[in-house]
């Protein structure tokens, strides 16, 4: 569905991407995960030309793209296509919750009203804050902010949502609910790259997970082998770093969550 | 102190209250557009314009009020006079033109400078993360800036735009320069027949303290309700 072929970024002197190739099939969920500095965020946002690549071709379904000569339409096109879910949820700040999601069927999406409140609020439902509709974000927590970040770019039906380190903003105790979410969509079968720091979750929902570092993919497999039987040296010791104990410990935290 | 005098002065110089406040808000109201395209020339760096804009604005912010006045003042009609009836022979009389009229245009292109800045600082201060937002669910760069930005915009600049207001409102008491009748100048030319100037300063004081206050208080009200969306209610 999606395939990327050396993408390459450079702010300034520094190459940020050095070629990073991708391959991403209907329903998949992968996971990137790679030290800071690694270059994933820059890639995913480089994919929806947020802050767009120097070179590279981008295949969306039957689109093919390439970075340098992209036009506006172009990038208009491929929009249409994504989600995005912004680390520090970047809600509209002078509209409340259901306004946040309506605003892109309604304006975006050309979805008239009525239909477009009743999609908000089955989206705000799925993530569990209905009661939340008419607030504004500056009176929602963290976890409520990015779970409407979440409808809102789901409301959109998009095919594929990119999710630039959903919990990275939050406080511990609320990540699991937002991890909930988004396992969610995973299980209704909604394709996604996620950067992510949350290694259980990556584990657990992925189809598969890329492992990146400075500019380059270095390796890729699906979760099992990815995390028990690591090829290469770089990620050995990226995994070793992170203490296994944790993501023994940690795992299905957002399931207990639920259970709750 | 002449009592009779401080009161009789005072309701002349109430009467001349609308002029006061027709040159503020006048200038406000024409600076509030045009200031704002300029902060957005400014922004978009437009080529051309934008240089123009920032010596414009740096000329504008940098000449005291006064200066501005009397330069205008005096070169403006007659400037007028030879394009007008010398050269294009409209025959008008440039002259006789109310000196309000001179006195909104002074006063316009200082808040239209001085607005420029106010909005572009606060077009600024909005997280381009929610103009990304606005992008990814499918608005236009125009329809997230009319509607996500520039509403949020506004907020945070109107109490930068209380505060030109107000220095606008002070200003015009420099108008009287102008010949023209507002609440300084009817109150001084009252005390130039008997030399009660005391009497006449009180006056004034008194009047531009009540016309300061009420615009704040106003300005004050309008913040908060434009802010509602920022009021931290309890979480149901």
């Amino acid at each position: 569905m999606l395939k990327v072929r050396n993408f390459k970024k450079k702010y300034h002197q520094h190459e940020v991407l050095k070629g990073i190739d991708i391959e991403v099939n209907q329903g998949d969920v992968v996971a990137l995960l790679g030290p800071s500095g690694s270059g994933k965020t820059t890639f995913l946002r480089g994919l929806a030309f947020l802050t767009p690549g120097d070179s590279g071709v981008i295949t969306f379904d039957d689109q093919k793209i390439n970075i340098e000569s992209a036009t506006p339409s172009d990038i208009k096109k491929l929009r249409r296509k994504m989600g995005f879910v912004f680390q520090n949820f970047n809600l509209f700040a002078n509209k409340t919750a259901i306004q946040n999601v309506e605003e892109g069927l309604i304006i975006g999406h050309k979805v008239s009203k009525p239909e477009a409140k009743r999609r908000a609020t089955e989206a705000l439902k799925k993530v569990g804050l209905q009661q939340y509709a008419n607030h504004y974000p500056s009176q929602l927590s963290g976890g409520q902010a990015q779970r409407v970040g979440i409808a809102r770019a789901a409301a959109l039906n998009p095919e594929i949502i990119l999710l630039d380190e959903p919990t990275s903003a939050l406080d511990p105790e609320l990540v699991a609910d937002v991890l909930q979410v988004i396992k969610h969509l995973a299980d209704e079968g909604k394709t996604m790259i996620v950067v992510t720091h949350e290694m259980a979750f990556a584990r657990d929902v992925a189809d598969k997970v890329v492992f990146m570092d400075k500019g380059l993919v270095v390796e890729q497999n699906e979760p099992t082998s990815f995390f028990d039987d690591p090829k290469s040296p770089r990620l050995k010791e990226f995994l070793s770093r992170i203490s296994a104990v944790n993501v023994a410990d940690n795992s299905f935290e957002y399931e207990k969550a639920v259970q709750k | 102190m002449n009592i009779l005098f401080l009161i009789q002065t005072f309701w002349a110089a109430v009467r001349a209250i609308p002029v006061t406040v027709l040159i503020t808000s006048a200038s406000v109201l024409i600076g509030l557009p045009l200031g704002f395209l300029l902060a957005w020339i400014k922004i978009r760096k437009i080529r051309i314009l934008y240089p123009l804009a920032v010596v414009y604005t740096s000329l504008m912010r940098a000449t005291p009020m006064v200066l501005l006045i009397l330069l205008f003042y005096s070169t403006l009609p007659s400037f007028l006079n030879v394009i007008m009836n010398q050269k294009l022979h409209w025959h008008i009389k440039v002259f006789d033109t109310n000196p309000v009229i001179y006195a909104i245009i002074v006063f316009s292109l200082i808040a239209i400078a001085n607005l420029s800045e106010v909005f572009r600082s606060a077009i600024l201060t909005i997280d381009p993360g929610q103009k990304e937002a606005a992008l990814m669910v499918g608005l236009s760069p125009i329809q997230a800036y009319y509607r996500i930005i520039i509403p949020q915009a506004l907020v945070s600049a109107i109490p930068n735009i209380g505060n030109l207001t107000l220095n606008i409102l002070k200003g015009t008491s420099l108008a009287f320069m102008m010949t023209v009748q507002e609440v300084t100048a009817v109150a001084k030319t009252a005390a130039s027949y008997t030399y009660n100037y005391t009497e006449a300063y009180i006056d004034i004081f008194i009047i531009y303290f009540i016309l300061g206050t009420l615009l704040q208080i106003i300005f004050r009200y309008l913040e908060r309700y434009l802010s509602r969306h920022k009021l931290r209610v309890k979480a149901v």
